[in-house]
């Protein structure tokens, strides 16, 4: 039997990397992310679960990254905004969400976008994302009205390739 | 529109070209304060206080393994009082003592701990020991006024705070009710929302012990008036003191100000001669960010028996919370100012209480004392329909000033400038009148749809006019327009972006000036090192029209230069010449001319000017303007009542507006729709809680509910643009009226949907629990 | 907001986990899903000294009919009851309770065995439970027993497992003949809701042969409408049952009010549910 710890090492892939770390135990994921690995495209915006701002993908599926244990996704396949598109190479979601102005202030996005990214592999349609997944984020700035116009552009070009 | 555009180019001004900043946005590369980290950085957290009233007797930091805990009394000893901004008249605290001991609101900051890593901070500070002998607390303003409420501050004797008149003098006003055959009087309210910007405040201080100077990065919406503010409370001079704004989320008026616990983390930083971060977390937010609004208000409109409306007042009761904010009572008193609204009335005025409770102070947010005023006026207006038996919008339209009689000055001293306030109300009558209403065979499900509208104060303002009102900010701004030597266009001004757009929108106005592409354009914000001098910051929906307008003028002074080298170069007359596609050219020859780049570069060698002309190609203009601009809208909401449940739901949304100028109708469009989205939240959801002791009972997202994606319609929009006439460019705000007005235009609605209950919706929000009790009042609750 | 200090163990084993169960007991805290505890870490109200995480053991996990009963493990994650064929098939009250528990992104990490432990009053699950009857199998090294709905949850945030001991699964009974239905009311999507409500009832021959109907988000526990069900015992399910029956929900229930809705609210609340949910019912015996 293992004994409780607390400092663990951890190898996990994020964003295709392999990453190997040694974290406090009580170290959240978001916080990981964001001061261990300079990820900070994961945004905290509420760290209880409600807002969305920090959803991630672990192992394709979308989750809070503020109510995981960095230790929790030892050997787990993480992705975050940062592995979506590049700035000269968006990916085709986030140039509907830039078409479309889906986005204001911006720090609610790159949680938007990676729920979506989840709900889209698991093939959710975009009437289901509309509904459900998006109401599982708050924004302040855009009404969402964009957001959902975005959702159902991105859609339109992705069943048309 | 004095942005002189050539024919034959299509105008970015008025096209919906993507936003600038959002590549980076979308790819998780922007730089919010949480965001930027420097070598060596520690981390703070702010001790805040648990009870909304009493004495701190000790603060022990004991054990504590913090690198530095600083209590009151090391906070009082380095620091000055924090200057407030907007004083009312006969105002007695003209500032916020640092470090006080006496305790006034839960949330209250007191000390701060700073640790190698956030959880250390805190688990420092769980080691400090505070011992505060507590005393009753009263949270309501009007229970404040009782004779038996305990006080707030007993040398000043009552928790009322302030008390004045605005408008018509009150005898002058009283007469005119008295005399008036029709009086629709009712006591309405509107509760205390808070902001919430997704991206709560956020300091990095770094102090530089070999210069002696303070870099410090914000979440600010206003970063000179920050540092001006910081210098003074450290006893700095305001140029050892460098603020960097980088990306904000989300300010809506929270993040306007200095607050006492970003200095601290600023002090924390000298004493230690490291970088500290402090980034507020959500449970915190919800007592140490100002809350806004309530407001109650006693309200009257007075008419005459065919509804031609006469005067109108209101009595307001605010509650400050524990102190002045910066604003102190401005929300209130531009509640008065703008409650006529687009009506003509012979008389207005409104009387200000400004009440201390044991509350978060209240300050700016989206709509600032606007939507109170759209609440009162437009539900007395529905409410004074129903008692003459009229159709709520024709009385509207009976009484709405028209277009021959702008501009028009009322009796609160609003010159409104331009427009034609009837035409947003038919346009948004037509619209809804081609709706076909959805039918339900359940008759507890009610349907109904309400109107609202408003003209609305943006701009902020000539700087004579703050100095009137006794508001300590200038309302001028300064734009900075240089080409470089490669062509490329360097734009600076003091205004802020939040999310609003403005880096790209001021980016279109310069590039159509200049006649250059957008990406030869790059905005620069928020930097005090770099931008030029802003007082006020982006408040108010200022950011287009003053900051806008200073562009335009910039820009095109720089053009009228660009085009005499030109002319010098050619040998042509300024006058026939064009700048298109990069180069300026004889106009209807583009065989002849002279590229941009090659232009900048001569001059800026001092080659091949003009007599007299400098080699510099950079204007810096200041714009005062030399009135308020005045945009405004109609709303109509369509809304479902389940009178089993008490829910809500708005089905349809419309909104016909006048901003002036669009310079991006897509932008446009989005800060209507955020703004109404807002103001949903407030009509249906949205309301701080304190037990009647000041006790927060809305600390995380669970108590406090904003709307999500299946609570709020898409928005039918119609624009339509009557320039501001005092503006280069001809802008108006856009960033408020959504909010304004949605609450009350559903509002107006769901008394339409159950009329049974018209005469009980005084106060928000609608939420099922609330608008139940009402159904029940009304007699729809029975079985 | 960053949780306090504690010490970490990620069981690979049943055993592991019954061990240090028995080891630290009170000290220790069982993570499953953490979509409730980890935001009282968060918040430190929540300081546990041992987290014994359960999300890698083997076998815990898990949706199968047994006998008459549909049991599931307890690290059955809530989307995977959602979407699942087995459940929607005999048990369709569940996936629609299930469906209710927060959004997605929540759903995706929520476990059944947590839900129905932290046994908070305006959870779903329980409610689910209580109308069944089902129960819980807790397991320690001193052995297993299995422990009624009605002895597992006994008020808000409490529930009687010993401290070594822990939920393997949760036992919803399949009743043969039944309709069970599920339905709430929220402030918004995905909120928990001001009242929800549970019914099952049995028709036979177009009379009511038997009924279980429970109030959830009301109390501070799982309010079971013993007079409701009673009430309509023998009876045809029409229009005038249907009113009689929400009257006397309405009147039996002792609800809770708060700063969202008041008691009598509440109250009235579940008689609008019990009226939709009986309705259906009637609807679909036809």
């Amino acid at each position: 039997m293992n004994a409780p710890q607390t400092v663990m090492a951890i190898n996990l892939v994020v964003n295709g990397v392999q990453v190997a770390r040694e974290v406090e135990v009580r170290t959240l994921l978001s916080t990981f992310l964001r001061d261990d690995l300079g990820l900070t495209g994961t945004h905290v915006a509420c760290e209880h679960g409600v807002c969305g701002s920090c959803t991630i993908l672990v192992d394709s599926q979308s989750v809070r990254s503020c109510l995981l244990l960095a230790v929790q996704v030892d050997g787990t396949n993480v992705e975050t905004v940062e592995g979506l598109g590049s700035l000269g190479s968006l990916s085709p979601l986030q140039d509907a969400m830039w078409r479309e102005h889906g986005l204001q202030c911006g720090f609610c996005t790159p949680g938007i976008l990676m729920s979506i990214e989840g709900e889209v592999r698991s093939g959710a349609s975009a009437e289901a994302i509309c509904d459900e997944v998006l109401s599982g984020h708050l924004c302040r700035c855009t009404g969402y009205q964009n957001i959902r116009t975005a959702i159902h552009a991105y859609f339109a070009t992705k069943d048309e390739s | 529109m004095t942005a002189s555009i050539d024919a034959h180019r299509p105008s970015l001004v008025g096209s919906s070209v993507r936003r600038v900043n959002d590549p980076r946005l979308l790819t998780g590369s922007g730089r919010f304060v949480d965001d930027i980290s420097l070598p060596g950085t520690l981390h703070a957290f702010i001790l805040r206080s648990t009870v909304a009233h009493g004495r701190l007797i000790s603060f022990e930091s004991g054990e504590s393994p913090a690198d530095i805990v600083l209590g009151p009394d090391d906070i009082a000893a380095a620091t000055e009082p924090l200057p407030f901004v907007w004083i009312a008249p006969d105002q007695q605290h003209l500032h916020l003592p640092m470090g006080d001991t006496t305790v006034r609101y839960v949330g209250q900051p007191l000390g701060i701990t700073v640790a190698r890593t956030r959880a250390e901070a805190e688990d420092a500070a769980e080691l400090v020991e505070m011992t505060i002998d507590q005393f009753p607390g009263v949270a309501d303003s009007l229970a404040a006024l009782e004779a038996d409420a305990p006080l707030l501050y007993p040398d000043h004797g009552s928790n009322l705070a302030v008390d004045f008149h605005i408008g018509d003098d009150p005898d002058v006003l009283e007469a005119a009710m008295a005399a008036a055959p029709i009086i629709v009087s009712r006591r309405l309210r509107i509760p205390r929302i808070a902001p919430i910007p997704l991206e709560t405040r956020g300091v990095l201080a770094d102090w530089n012990v070999g210069t002696e100077t303070l870099t410090v990065w914000m979440s600010t919406q206003t970063p000179h008036h920050v540092r001006d503010q910081l210098a003074h409370v450290l006893r700095l001079r305001i140029d050892q003191v460098r603020i960097i704004s980088g990306d904000v989320g989300g300010g809506f008026g929270a993040k306007e100000h200095l607050y006492p616990d970003e200095v601290m983390v600023c002090l924390a930083s000298i004493r230690l001669g490291v970088p500290v971060k402090w980034v507020e977390d959500r449970n915190e937010h919800f007592t140490a960010t100002c809350h806004a609004r309530d407001a109650v208000h006693d309200a009257r409109l007075a008419m005459t028996q065919d509804g031609v409306f006469l005067a109108i007042h209101t009595k307001v009761t605010g509650n400050l919370g524990a102190h002045f904010s910066n604003v102190g009572t401005g929300p209130f008193r531009v509640s008065g100012l703008m409650l006529p609204g687009p009506y003509r009335v012979v008389n207005a005025g409104a009387k200000i209480s400004g009440v201390f409770t044991n509350t978060t102070p209240t300050g700016a947010y989206r709509g600032f004392g606007m939507q109170e005023a759209a609440w009162v006026r437009e539900r007395l207006v529905d409410e004074a329909a129903r008692e003459l038996g009229v159709d709520p919008l024709e009385l509207r339209l009976r009484n709405v000033i028209s277009s021959e009689e702008l501009p028009h000055l009322t009796p609160t001293f609003q010159e409104y400038d331009s427009g034609d306030y009837a035409r947003s109300l038919t346009m948004v009558r037509d619209r809804v009148r081609a709706h076909v209403p959805i039918v339900d065979p359940n008759p507890r499900i009610r349907r109904g749809i309400g109107f609202a509208t408003h003209v609305e104060f943006t701009g902020l303002g000539p700087s004579v006019m703050q100095e009137i009102v006794g508001f300590r900010l200038g309302g001028y701004e300064t734009a900075v327009v240089r080409m470089e030597p490669d062509g490329s266009v360097f734009v600076s001004s003091g205004v802020m972006g939040m999310g609003q757009g403005i880096e790209t929108t001021l980016a279109q106005l310069a590039a159509d000036c200049l006649g250059v592409g957008m990406d030869r354009v790059s905005v620069h914000l928020g930097d005090t090192a770099q931008a030029p001098y802003s007082a006020a910051g982006s408040i108010a929906s200022r950011s287009m029209t003053v900051g806008g307008g200073a562009v335009v003028t910039a820009a095109n002074t720089l053009r009228e230069k660009i085009l005499r080298i030109a002319a010098h170069r050619l040998e042509a007359s300024a006058q026939d010449l064009v700048i298109t596609e990069g180069r300026v050219c004889i106009k209807g020859d583009s065989s002849v001319g002279i590229s941009l780049e090659e232009l900048a570069e001569y001059s800026w060698l001092g080659w091949k000017l003009p007599e007299g002309e400098t080699p510099d190609l950079e204007v810096k203009f200041v714009h005062d303007p030399s009135n308020i601009s005045y945009p405004y809208a109609t709303h109509a909401a369509a809304v479902a009542v389940d009178l089993d449940t008490g829910q809500v739901q708005i089905e349809r949304y419309w909104v016909a507006h006048d901003s002036g100028v669009v310079v991006n109708p897509r932008i446009v469009d989005g800060q209507i729709a955020g703004g109404v989205a807002q103001g949903l939240g407030i009509a249906l959801f949205e309301k701080v809680l304190y037990e009647e002791n000041g006790q927060p009972n809305s600390t995380t997202f669970l108590d406090y509910l904003i709307p999500l994606a299946s609570d709020v319609p898409d928005i039918v929009m119609d624009h339509f643009e009557t320039p501001a006439p005092h503006i280069p460019g001809g802008m108006k705000g856009v960033g408020e009226g959504g909010t304004i007005v949605a609450p009350v235009a559903i509002g107006n609605a769901i008394a339409a949907a159950v009329p049974e209950i018209a005469g009980l919706i005084l106060e928000t929000p609608l939420s099922p629990g609330r608008l139940w009790e009402l159904l029940r009042i009304g007699g729809l609750i029975n079985e | 907001m960053r949780p306090g200090a504690f010490r970490y163990v990620s069981a690979i084993s049943l055993d592991e986990v019954l061990q240090n169960l028995s080891e630290f007991g009170d000290e220790s805290t069982l993570l499953a899903g953490g979509q409730s505890l980890i935001p009282l870490m968060n918040l430190r109200l929540a300081r546990p000294e041992v987290l014994i995480d359960l999300n890698r053991i083997p076998g815990l996990a898990g949706i199968d009919i047994v006998g008459d009963e549909l049991r599931i493990g307890a690290m059955t994650r809530a989307v995977d009851v959602v979407t699942n064929s087995t459940v929607a098939g005999s048990l369709p009250a569940l996936s629609r309770a299930t469906a209710f528990i927060g959004h997605p992104q929540i759903r995706n990490r929520t476990t059944i065995g947590g839900n129905i432990s932290h046994a908070d009053p305006s959870s779903e699950l329980p409610g689910v439970l209580a109308a069944l009857e089902g129960s819980v199998t807790l397991r320690s090294i001193r052995g297993e027993r299995i422990v009624g709905w009605n002895d597992f949850i006994v008020s808000t945030f409490t529930n009687s497992r010993e401290p070594d001991e822990m939920v393997v699964d949760v036992r919803f009974p399949l009743r043969t003949g039944w309709t069970f239905a599920y339905d709430e009311v929220a402030p918004r999507h995905g909120d928990y809701p001001l009242a929800g409500i549970c019914a099952g009832v049995q028709i036979v021959d177009g009379v009511v042969r038997e009924m279980r109907i429970v109030a959830v988000g009301v109390s501070d526990r799982p309010v079971v409408l013993s007079e409701v069900a009673q009430a309509s015992v023998g009876r045809e399910l029409d229009e005038t049952l249907i009113k009689e029956l929400s009257k006397i929900g309405r009147e039996e229930l002792h609800a809770n009010g708060d700063a969202h809705a008041s008691s009598e609210y509440r109250k009235w609340l579940i008689g609008t549910l019990i009226t939709r949910i009986l309705g259906n019912f009637a609807l679909e015996s036809r």
